[in-house]
C-alpha cells in the first residue's frame, strides 16, 4: 500500500507538470493578443505596443517564455498580471478566500441534501415523490446558473428586499463593527449565490446516488438481510449505502476542484470577488500570467482530488487491488 | 430528528434574511455615496496610467485624488486659452505665442500637509515627458519644449511651435504628483510601491483603502483648498457583470452607476424606479463600420470590392442609421457627421449625415457592375463573384453585436450579403490590426481634442487600419489643427471631405446616461472625468 | 436477453420519454418550414420585446424576431449537437473507463493520468486552439470537439464502478469459469456500469446545449444570427425582467429535452439491468 501510494504521488506530480506545459503551450497558441483589451476603445501606436511586448516578454520565443515562467514557478513567483498591474500571487491570494467560502457552502449543501434525497428516491423508487424529485432536480439542472441567479437576485433581492443582490459585503459597514456583524453581513451575501450553485448542480449528486443505490439494493445480499428481519433503515444505510458510494466519491472528486476554480457564472452574476470570475476575465483578455497562475492552482486541485479519490476507494473497499 | 434539523435550518435562513445590519442602514442616510462601476482601479496614479493601466477606472479614481493645473471648461472647447477653469493653478498668462506662465494656488496642500510647489510640477512633467516611463503621455505632450520654475509658485511652459491647443496640452494630460514622496523612488517600481498601495494626492478626496475585487473607499479632504466636499465618503464598488450593476442600483445597494449599460430596457427600469434619476452626459464614444481598402491577407493589393468609393457610398446609403441608433440607444444616441463623438466641440454646426436612400444605393451598385444575375437576392459582378462581405464584430459590446444583426438585414435589401464573424475582443483586435477583415465594426473612445483624428484617419496614421488615405483631406486636417483659436468651419470642411470619400460608415455616438439616487441634489457629472465635480455636490439633507 | 431498447419502449416512462423526444425533434425538423423566417426583423423599432400573442405565440425578441420560429430553428442545431456530441463522449468515456478498470495496473495508471491531465487543463484552452486554426468552425467539427473534450469525467466514473465490480463474486466466478475476456466485459461489466453511464449521458445533454452557446459566444460555434437554444438563453439574460419570454421558451425547450432524455434513460437503465427489475 505504501509503495502504491508513493508511486501514485509521483504520478500525480508528473501529471501536474505535463498539464502545466500543455496549458502554457495551448494558451500561447490560442489566437488573441494580451495587449488587445486595453486597445479596444483606446488604440495604441505600434511603437507603444512593441515596448509593452518587451516589458511582458511577449517578444521572446515560446521556449524562452516557458523557461522564464518555469523558473518563476519554482521560486513561487507567477509574474505580474498584465491587466491588474500587480503580482499574480497577491491577486490569487486575495481571491481564493471568497471562492473557498462559496464553493464550500455550495458543495456542503449539495452533498448533504443531494445524498439524502438521492437515497430517499432510490428507496421509494417509482413512487410519486421519486418522480417529483426527479423532475424538480432536473429542471434545476437544466436551468443555466446565470439565469437562475438573476431570477433569484431579482425576486429575493429587488422585489422582496430580503437579501443583498450582489457582492460579498456591505461596503458601508464600518470596519470596527463586531465580528458577528461582519459574519452576518457576509452570510447574508452568501445565501443567494450558494443557493443558486447548489440548485443547478444538485441533480448530479441525486441522480448518481439514486442510480448507484438502486443497483446495490437489487443485489442478493440485501434481500438476504431483509429476509433475516433487519430493519429497512439499517439495511439501506448500513449495508447498501456503503457499497453505493463509489460513484458518489468519484463525483465528489470531480467537483472538489470547484472549490478553487469557482463557478464563473454565479460569481459574475453576483459580483462575488472570487477566483472564477477573475480567471475567466483573465482568459478572455489573454492575461497570460494571471491565466497561468489560476490554471496552475486549479490543475493542482484536480490532481490532488483524483489522488484522494483513489485513496478513498482503497480505504473503502480493501479488495480493490492496486498493482 | 429530521424535523428538528429542518426547523433549525429554516430558523437560520429566516434569521439571516431578517438580520439587516442596522449600522449600515444608518450610514446610508448620511453623506456617503456608493458608485458602482465595471472595473476596479489598479494603479490610479498620473504618469503610471500607461499601457494596460490606461483605463477609465484608473482615471476616475485619480480624478478624486489628484488635480490638474487647470480643467477643460463646461463647453468642452480644447482650442485657445479661454475655455479653461483654474484648479491647481490660480491663474495663467501668456508671455508670447509659445510661452504660458502658471501661478500656483498658494493654498494648495498635499494630503500629508506639505504645500504644492513648482517643484512638484517640474517633477511630474519630467516623468510625463520621459518616453521610457510614459510613452503615451510623452507623445501627447511632445510639443512642450521646456517646463521651468520661477520661484516656489510659478511654472513656465514653452512650446515648440504656435498652435491652438497649447493650454490644453499643458493641463489636460497629466495631474500633478507629489515630488517629496516620489522623487526618491525609481519610476518603474512605483506601481508596486507603498505609494501606489495608498496614494497621497492633493484633490478633494483622500485614499482610505482598497478591498481587492470589491471596492475602493475614499474620504473627504476636509481641508481642500477649493472648498470642503459636501459628501464625506465615496465608495467605488466593482461589479464586472452589467446585470449585477443594474441589480445593485435598483436594490438600493449602490447610489449611482457610471453609465447604464444597454439594452434600452435597462434605462426604462432605472427610469421607473422612484428613487433614481437619469443624468445624461455627452460621451466620447464613436461606433463605425470601417471599410478595408486593402484585400484581407494581401495588404499590398486594393480590396476587390471595397476599394471602389461608389460601392462604399452605396453601402452607407443602404443603411438606415437612424433605426440602428434608435433601436439600441433610444433617444440617447445620434448619427455623427464624420468621425466625431458627441463630446468633441467641433460637432456643433456640422451638417446632418446622409439619410437612407435605397434607390441611390441600388443605382450606384448597378453602375459599378453589381447586378443580381442569378436572381438569388445577392448581386454579382461580371465575373460572377458575389457581393459578399465579412463583418468582424467583437462580442464585448451588446450595442455593436445587436446592430450587426440589423445591418445584415438592411444590406440584404440592396442585394449585399453580410457574413458576421463574432469573436472575443483579443481575437477581434488581432484580426483587425492585421487587416484581416472586409468590414470591421470599430469603436473608439476619442480624445477631447479633435487633433486626435490624425491617429486613425490620416495617411499612415498609426491607428489607420483601414488604410484610408486622402492627401487632400489630410491637408485640410492639418490646416484645422494649426489654426489658432477655435475655428469650427475649418474642421467642418475636413469632415465633409471625409464623408465624401467614405472610408467608413459612421454609425453612432451617444449620450452616456448615469443613474443617481434622488437624495443627491445639484448633481453635476462631467463629460470627461465624470466624477471630478462630485466634491461640489451638496451633502444630502443639508 | 431481449433487446433493451424494446424493453425500454414497453416501460411507460421510456415510452413517454421517447415520444416527447420524437415530438421535440420533429418540431425542430418540420417547424421551420411552416413558420416565419427566424431572421426577419419586420419592425425593429415598433415590435420589439412583444409579449406572447396569437401572431407571435412565444413573443418577439430585442430585434422583433419571432421567438417561436427561432426556438424551432434553434432546435436543429442544439439537438443535433447535443445528442451526437454526448453519444461520442459517452462512448469514449465508457471505453476508457472499462479498459482502465478491467486491465488495471499500468493501463489504468496511464489512462487515468491522461484523464487527470485532461481534466486539469481547462476545456476552454483546448477549444480556443481551434479558433487559431479555423476562422469559421463547421458544425460537424464542433460536435467532434465537444464530444472529444467531454468524456474525461465519465471515464473516471465508469472506471470507479469497474474497479468495484471486478471484485464482485459473479465477475470472479465468470472469470474462474474461463469466460472469454470480451464476454466478461460486455456481458458483466458494461451492463452494470449502465447506471452512471446513462446518468452521465442524460445530464450531458443539457450541459452540451449550454456549452454550445458559450462557444458560439467565443466565435467557435454557430455564428449569429443563426439561432440556437443556448445562444437565445444567453442573449435573453439582459431582458430577464423586461421580456422574460425571450429566455423562458428556449429554456423550457431545453428542460423538456433534458427531462425526456432522463425518462428514457431511466427506463433504459432498468432494461439493461442483467438481474431484471
Amino acid at each position: 500500500m505504501t509503495g502504491w501510494l508513493l508511486r501514485r504521488i509521483a504520478q500525480a506530480i508528473a501529471t501536474f507538470a505535463v498539464a502545466a506545459v500543455l496549458m502554457f503551450v495551448l494558451m500561447r497558441l490560442a489566437p488573441g493578443d494580451p495587449l488587445a483589451r486595453m486597445q479596444e476603445d483606446r488604440p495604441m501606436s505600434g511603437e507603444e505596443v512593441a515596448r509593452l511586448r518587451t516589458i511582458y516578454g511577449l517578444d521572446q520565443p515560446i521556449h524562452r517564455q516557458f523557461a522564464a515562467f518555469a523558473q518563476g514557478v519554482l521560486r513561487a513567483d507567477l509574474g505580474v498580471s498584465i491587466e491588474h498591474g500587480r503580482p499574480v500571487t497577491t491577486l490569487l491570494a486575495s481571491r481564493i478566500g471568497p471562492t473557498l467560502l462559496l464553493g464550500g457552502a455550495a458543495i456542503l449543501l449539495n452533498f448533504t441534501l443531494g445524498l439524502w434525497l438521492g437515497v430517499r428516491q432510490a428507496v421509494r423508487h417509482g413512487s410519486r415523490e421519486d418522480r417529483a424529485l426527479t423532475v424538480l432536480s432536473l429542471a434545476g439542472y437544466a436551468t443555466p446558473s446565470f439565469w437562475l441567479g438573476l431570477v433569484l437576485a431579482w425576486l429575493v433581492g429587488i422585489e422582496l428586499g430580503w437579501l443583498p443582490v450582489a457582492g460579498m459585503r456591505d461596503p458601508l459597514l464600518p470596519r470596527d463593527a463586531t465580528w458577528l456583524a461582519h459574519a452576518v453581513d457576509i452570510g447574508r451575501h452568501l445565501v443567494l449565490p450558494a443557493l443558486t450553485l447548489s440548485i443547478v448542480t444538485i441533480a448530479g449528486t441525486m441522480r448518481y446516488q439514486r442510480s448507484a443505490l438502486l443497483e446495490v439494493l437489487r443485489l442478493p445480499y440485501i434481500g438476504t438481510a431483509k429476509a433475516k428481519g433487519v430493519p429497512d433503515r439499517t439495511v439501506v444505510w448500513r449495508h447498501a449505502w456503503r457499497n453505493a458510494l463509489f460513484p458518489v466519491i468519484t463525483l465528489f472528486g470531480l467537483w472538489l476542484p470547484l472549490l478553487v476554480t469557482g463557478s464563473v457564472f454565479v460569481e459574475m452574476v453576483f459580483a462575488w470577488p472570487g477566483l472564477g470570475s477573475l480567471a475567466a476575465n483573465a482568459a478572455s483578455g489573454r492575461d497570460y500570467p494571471l491565466v497561468m497562475g489560476a490554471a496552475l492552482l486549479a490543475a493542482g486541485m484536480v490532481v490532488t482530488a483524483s489522488l484522494m479519490t483513489d485513496l478513498t476507494y482503497a480505504l473503502l473497499d480493501p479488495r480493490v487491488r492496486y498493482t | 430528528m429530521l424535523w428538528t434539523a429542518r426547523l433549525v435550518l429554516a430558523a437560520v435562513f429566516a434569521g439571516v434574511c431578517a438580520a439587516r445590519p442596522p449600522l449600515a442602514l444608518a450610514q446610508r442616510e448620511s453623506s456617503s455615496i456608493v458608485i458602482v462601476t465595471g472595473q476596479q482601479a489598479a494603479v490610479p496614479i498620473p504618469t503610471l496610467m500607461e499601457g494596460p493601466q490606461n483605463a477609465l477606472a484608473n482615471e476616475e479614481i485619480a480624478d478624486h485624488l489628484f488635480l490638474r493645473l487647470a480643467g477643460v471648461g463646461p463647453d468642452l472647447v480644447t482650442a485657445g486659452d479661454r475655455g479653461f477653469v483654474p484648479l491647481l493653478a490660480r491663474s495663467w498668462s501668456r508671455r508670447d505665442s509659445v510661452t504660458i506662465a502658471f501661478e500656483l494656488d498658494p493654498r494648495a496642500r498635499w494630503h500629508d500637509g506639505a504645500p504644492v510647489t513648482s517643484r512638484d510640477v517640474l517633477f511630474t512633467y519630467a516623468r510625463a515627458r520621459d518616453r521610457t516611463i510614459a510613452p503615451r503621455l510623452a507623445h501627447a505632450t511632445r510639443r512642450i519644449a521646456t517646463v521651468s520654475a520661477e520661484g516656489e509658485r510659478r511654472v513656465v511652459f514653452r512650446f515648440t511651435q504656435v498652435y491652438s491647443e497649447q493650454l490644453y496640452d499643458a493641463t489636460f494630460h497629466v495631474a500633478i504628483l507629489p515630488a517629496h514622496l516620489l522623487a526618491s523612488l525609481p519610476p518603474t517600481d512605483s506601481a508596486w510601491s507603498p505609494f501606489a498601495a495608498s496614494p497621497v494626492g492633493n484633490g478633494p478626496y483622500r485614499w482610505v483603502r482598497r478591498v481587492e475585487g470589491e471596492f475602493i473607499e475614499l474620504a473627504a479632504n476636509r481641508d481642500f483648498f477649493l472648498g470642503r466636499p459636501g459628501i464625506e465618503r465615496v465608495i467605488v464598488r466593482v461589479a464586472a457583470n452589467t446585470d449585477a450593476r443594474i441589480n445593485l442600483l435598483l436594490a438600493g445597494e449602490a447610489d449611482a452607476i457610471d453609465n447604464i449599460p444597454p439594452p434600452t430596457t435597462n434605462l426604462a427600469r432605472v427610469a421607473a424606479a422612484p428613487h433614481l434619476r437619469l443624468v445624461p452626459v455627452p460621451s466620447n464614444l464613436l461606433g463605425y463600420l470601417l471599410f478595408n481598402q486593402r484585400e484581407p491577407g494581401h495588404p499590398d493589393r486594393p480590396h476587390p470590392i471595397l476599394s471602389d468609393r461608389d460601392v462604399r457610398r452605396a453601402l452607407i446609403l443602404a443603411l438606415d442609421r437612424d433605426v440602428l441608433v434608435r433601436a439600441l440607444l433610444g433617444p440617447h444616441g445620434y448619427v455623427p457627421f464624420g468621425p466625431v463623438s458627441s463630446q468633441l466641440w467641433i460637432r456643433h454646426g456640422a451638417p446632418a449625415s446622409a439619410r437612407q436612400d435605397l434607390s441611390t444605393a441600388r443605382r450606384l451598385l448597378a453602375g459599378r457592375g453589381w447586378v443580381d444575375r442569378d436572381a438569388d437576392g445577392i448581386r454579382e459582378n461580371r465575373t460572377g463573384a458575389r457581393l459578399s462581405l465579412h463583418l468582424l464584430v467583437s462580442n464585448s459590446s451588446l450595442v455593436r453585436t445587436q446592430m450587426a444583426a440589423i445591418i445584415q438585414q438592411q444590406l440584404r435589401q440592396v442585394g449585399v450579403d453580410i457574413q458576421q464573424t463574432r469573436v472575443e475582443a483579443p481575437v477581434w483586435l488581432e484580426r483587425r490590426s492585421a487587416g484581416n477583415f472586409d468590414i470591421d465594426f470599430s469603436s473608439a473612445n476619442q480624445d477631447p481634442s479633435p487633433s486626435g483624428l490624425v491617429f486613425s484617419w490620416a495617411c499612415g496614421g498609426p491607428g489607420n487600419v483601414g488604410k484610408y488615405c486622402d492627401p487632400a483631406a489630410d491637408s485640410l486636417l492639418h490646416q484645422a489643427i494649426a489654426s489658432p483659436g477655435a475655428d469650427r468651419r475649418l474642421w467642418h470642411s475636413y469632415l465633409r471631405r471625409v464623408e465624401e470619400s467614405a472610408p467608413a460608415a459612421f454609425i453612432y455616438t451617444q449620450t452616456f446616461v448615469f443613474g443617481v439616487h434622488r437624495r443627491f441634489r445639484d448633481v453635476t457629472i462631467r463629460p470627461h472625468s465624470s466624477w471630478s465635480a462630485l466634491w461640489r455636490w451638496p451633502a444630502p439633507g443639508s | 436477453m431481449a433487446d433493451p431498447l424494446v424493453r425500454a419502449w414497453r416501460d411507460p416512462r421510456g415510452r413517454a420519454g421517447a415520444l416527447m423526444l420524437a415530438a421535440i425533434a420533429s418540431a425542430a425538423a418540420v417547424g421551420p418550414m411552416l413558420l416565419p423566417d427566424p431572421l426577419a426583423q419586420p419592425c425593429v423599432l415598433t415590435c420589439r420585446n412583444l409579449a406572447p400573442s396569437l401572431a407571435h405565440p412565444f413573443g418577439t425578441d430585442e430585434l422583433s424576431r419571432d421567438i417561436l420560429s427561432r426556438v424551432a430553428w434553434g432546435g436543429r442545431i442544439s439537438l443535433s449537437v447535443a445528442f451526437l456530441a454526448v453519444g461520442l463522449s459517452v462512448t469514449l468515456g465508457a471505453a476508457t473507463g472499462l479498459a482502465a478498470g478491467y486491465w488495471g495496473g499500468p493501463v489504468d495508471a496511464g489512462l487515468m493520468r491522461l484523464v487527470d491531465a485532461a481534466l486539469a487543463v481547462p476545456r476552454l484552452f483546448l477549444l480556443l486552439l481551434v479558433l487559431a486554426v479555423w476562422e469559421q468552425v463547421p458544425v460537424a467539427m464542433l460536435i467532434l470537439l465537444i464530444g472529444a473534450t467531454g468524456w474525461f469525467g465519465t471515464g473516471r466514473l465508469v472506471r470507479g464502478e469497474v474497479l468495484r465490480l471486478r471484485e464482485e463474486s459473479y465477475v470472479r466466478a465468470a472469470e474462474a469459469l474461463g469466460a472469454r475476456r470480451g464476454r466478461v466485459i460486455f456481458r458483466h461489466l458494461l451492463p452494470n456500469t449502465a447506471g452512471p453511464l446513462l446518468v452521465a449521458a442524460t445530464l450531458g445533454v443539457g450541459d452540451v446545449i449550454l456549452l454550445e452557446a458559450g462557444l458560439s459566444f467565443l466565435g467557435l460555434g454557430v455564428q449569429p444570427p443563426t439561432p440556437s437554444w443556448g445562444a437565445m438563453i444567453f442573449e435573453a439574460r439582459s431582458v430577464l425582467v423586461a421580456a422574460p419570454w425571450a429566455g423562458i421558451f428556449p429554456g423550457l425547450a431545453l428542460i423538456a429535452t433534458v427531462l425526456s432524455a432522463n425518462l428514457f434513460g431511466d427506463a433504459l437503465r432498468d432494461a439493461v439491468d442483467p438481474r431484471g427489475a
